[in-house]
């Protein structure tokens, strides 16, 4: 379970640092939602394996020893954090579009700025 | 019971200042005075840490490894002070700097929550609770960021956008290897069950990925190219926050990591933070030399200056550590201070490109003088506030035996005294037919004076530096003891 967990972190930490290498800013962008949920996904399997454990409710509770509640806790407060950044992400490159028409990231960096001309 | 008061101040000043004030004036008015007062109160916390030892706040009640703490040990006073004495001054500045009607309404409450996640990284004793500090931080930067960037520079921001969330994404990838590792993100609890484990290697992988996500906030070598290019899109006020402040919270938090929390035997960290630390300051101040404007020489001289704390930090004495703090809170001071003299320079020759500006020695030799003083001080010319700090490294790196790395050191602080020398040059000292100086914009006149009052502090450090240097101390020797800081938090649970 963990070593699949690990792999799994393992790819698609590549796949988007893959993509957050391309051109295309809907690629980047999605690279950087991507990255997010990777180091989410890590975070998950710190708990272990959860087969054969427990909810964390006491009452409920039949002598089994409980998964721990904590990392998802903290998943879901880094969830909560990385949806406002990728909003804020998201509209970034849309000004970038609106102000210099391109939505490739190499392509916006050749450009000059028209006052430099 | 102080301890929440760094954070509660700005907090319900951004909420009430977005929800409650309507009038511009009576918004400026609004921050201003609560800058000020967190100013005296982040004095206050200073000075009852030193007087009665440092602070504990459990939140919510929750005993410490359960809970989140806060934590004021000399440190973190230390920095929130300067957190509050840039905040206020770069306010100030603002003030003077865009009129009251250019000024953005958003401007004032993003500083406050700036502040707060600044605040907060500083005064936390969790790891988790870290990442959310730093993410407050970062989304109020990318926000002050872009708030009055011009349609052009916004493409900037997003260098510095991305590398940020590729770092932050790291950060919660080391806080759950931290959980792994230790069962805990309590900096007292992970310092205990790290001791426990000294001389593993998965010690050494977390300290190095420790190293990556806080080298890219504090802009350490090879990962600093965000910087230079983000901060000069900024008005001068913000920039000057920014480069004094934002970086730092990197360097702080290695400071923290490798004093109080990870156990002090990782000598292949050490090497290689040293070198990266060298290579940061070096590249940094050629950088600095390259750059034909007043706001790039000075965004590429905040990586150089990095580049020294993290090299002091290295070296692993008391002696050093307090070397870092003191050349941590001079540059905080020196560098917002320099960025200030660069925007009443923009007033006054209505740029900032060295070649378009001149004359002003002639005319404003007030001015002339607080530029002077703080450039020597940042080149560590003996007696201002920098000689004391890069003098305690380079007598830190002569102990540790570390001679090519104190040569760079030395190197450096040459190339910054010429980079310095060409501002001078290029602004101050060269008459120049072609270059107005406009006298009659009234506002260099206030920008001069906030720029007087941060001189004025340097200059209090590098007079009377055993005080300071023994504040260093105390906090130095705060961050090394880790049995104190574990009996701090954790009481005396095993």
């Amino acid at each position: 379970m963990f070593l699949v967990s690990s792999l799994l972190a393992g790819i698609l930490f590549g796949v988007s640092t893959y993509l957050i290498l391309q051109g295309s800013f809907v690629r980047i962008l999605f690279g950087f939602i991507l990255i997010a949920n990777a180091a989410n996904l890590v975070f998950l399997a710190m708990i272990g394996d959860p087969r054969g454990r427990a909810a964390p409710v006491l009452a409920a509770n039949e002598g089994l020893p409980m998964t721990d509640p904590l990392p998802q806790a903290l998943i879901l407060t880094a969830i909560v954090i990385g949806f406002a950044v990728s909003a804020y992400f998201l509209f970034l490159l849309y000004r970038i579009f609106l102000d210099w028409k391109t939505t490739d990231a190499v392509d916006l960096f050749k450009k000059s700025k028209p006052t430099d001309v | 019971m102080q301890v929440i008061f760094p954070l509660l101040i700005p907090l319900l000043t951004a909420i009430l200042g977005l929800l409650a004030i309507r009038s511009s004036a009576g918004r400026r008015l609004f921050f201003a005075a609560s800058a000020g007062g967190q100013l005296l109160f982040s004095l206050w916390l200073l000075a009852s840490v030193f007087s009665s030892g440092s602070q504990v706040m459990y939140l919510g009640g929750w005993s410490a490894p359960y809970g989140i703490v806060l934590v004021a040990d000399p440190i973190a006073a230390i920095m929130v002070v300067l957190v509050c004495l840039t905040a206020f001054s770069c306010i100030l500045y603002g003030f003077q700097e865009t009129s009251i009607r250019n000024e953005h309404p958003l401007r004032l409450p993003l500083i406050q929550f700036l502040v707060l996640g600044l605040n907060l990284s500083f005064l936390t004793g969790d790891l988790f609770n870290l990442f959310v500090a730093f993410e407050v931080m970062l989304l109020a930067s990318y926000a002050l960021l872009t708030l009055e960037a011009d349609d052009w520079d916004v493409r900037q921001a997003f260098p510095y956008l991305a590398i940020n969330l590729f770092g932050s994404a790291f950060l919660i990838a080391l806080c759950a290897f931290a959980y792994g590792l230790f069962g805990t993100l309590n900096f007292a609890h992970i310092a205990v069950r790290a001791q426990e484990m000294s001389g593993e290697p998965l010690l050494v992988a977390f300290g190095m990925l420790a190293m990556l996500v806080f080298g890219i906030k504090a802009g350490l070598f090879p990962l600093y190219y965000w910087l230079p290019n983000a901060y000069p899109i900024m008005p001068i006020a913000l920039a000057a926050l920014f480069g004094g402040m934002l970086t730092k919270v990197g360097v702080y938090v290695l400071l923290r990591l490798f004093g109080t929390i990870l156990p002090h035997d990782m000598d292949l960290l050490y090497v290689v933070l040293a070198w990266l630390s060298a290579a940061t300051m070096f590249f940094g101040v050629l950088g600095a030399a390259s750059r034909p404007y007043i706001r790039g020489i000075l965004s590429f001289h905040i990586l150089s200056q990095v580049g020294f704390m993290m090299l002091a930090i290295t070296f692993m004495t008391p002696f050093a550590f307090a070397a870092a703090i003191l050349y941590m809170a001079h540059n905080i001071i020196v560098k917002s201070g320099l960025f200030l003299v660069g925007g009443a320079v923009m007033v006054l020759n209505r740029t900032d490109k060295l070649e378009n500006t001149g004359n002003l020695w002639v005319r404003t030799p007030v001015l002339g003088v607080g530029f002077l003083l703080l450039a020597l001080s940042l080149a560590g010319i003996p007696p201002l506030s920098g000689f004391w700090g890069k003098y305690m490294i380079i007598v830190a790196g002569f102990t540790a035996g570390e001679y090519v790395l104190v040569a760079i050191a030395i190197v450096t602080g040459l190339l910054t005294l010429f980079s310095m020398l060409k501002i001078w040059m290029g602004s101050f000292w060269q008459s120049k037919e072609s270059v107005p100086v406009v006298t009659s914009d009234r506002r260099w006149i206030p920008m001069t004076v906030i720029v007087g009052g941060l001189t004025v502090i340097s200059l209090i450090i590098g007079l009377l530096p055993e005080f300071f240097i023994q504040m260093a101390m105390t906090a130095a020797e705060g961050l090394l003891d880790k049995d104190a800081y574990i009996r701090l938090v954790l009481g005396d649970l095993p």
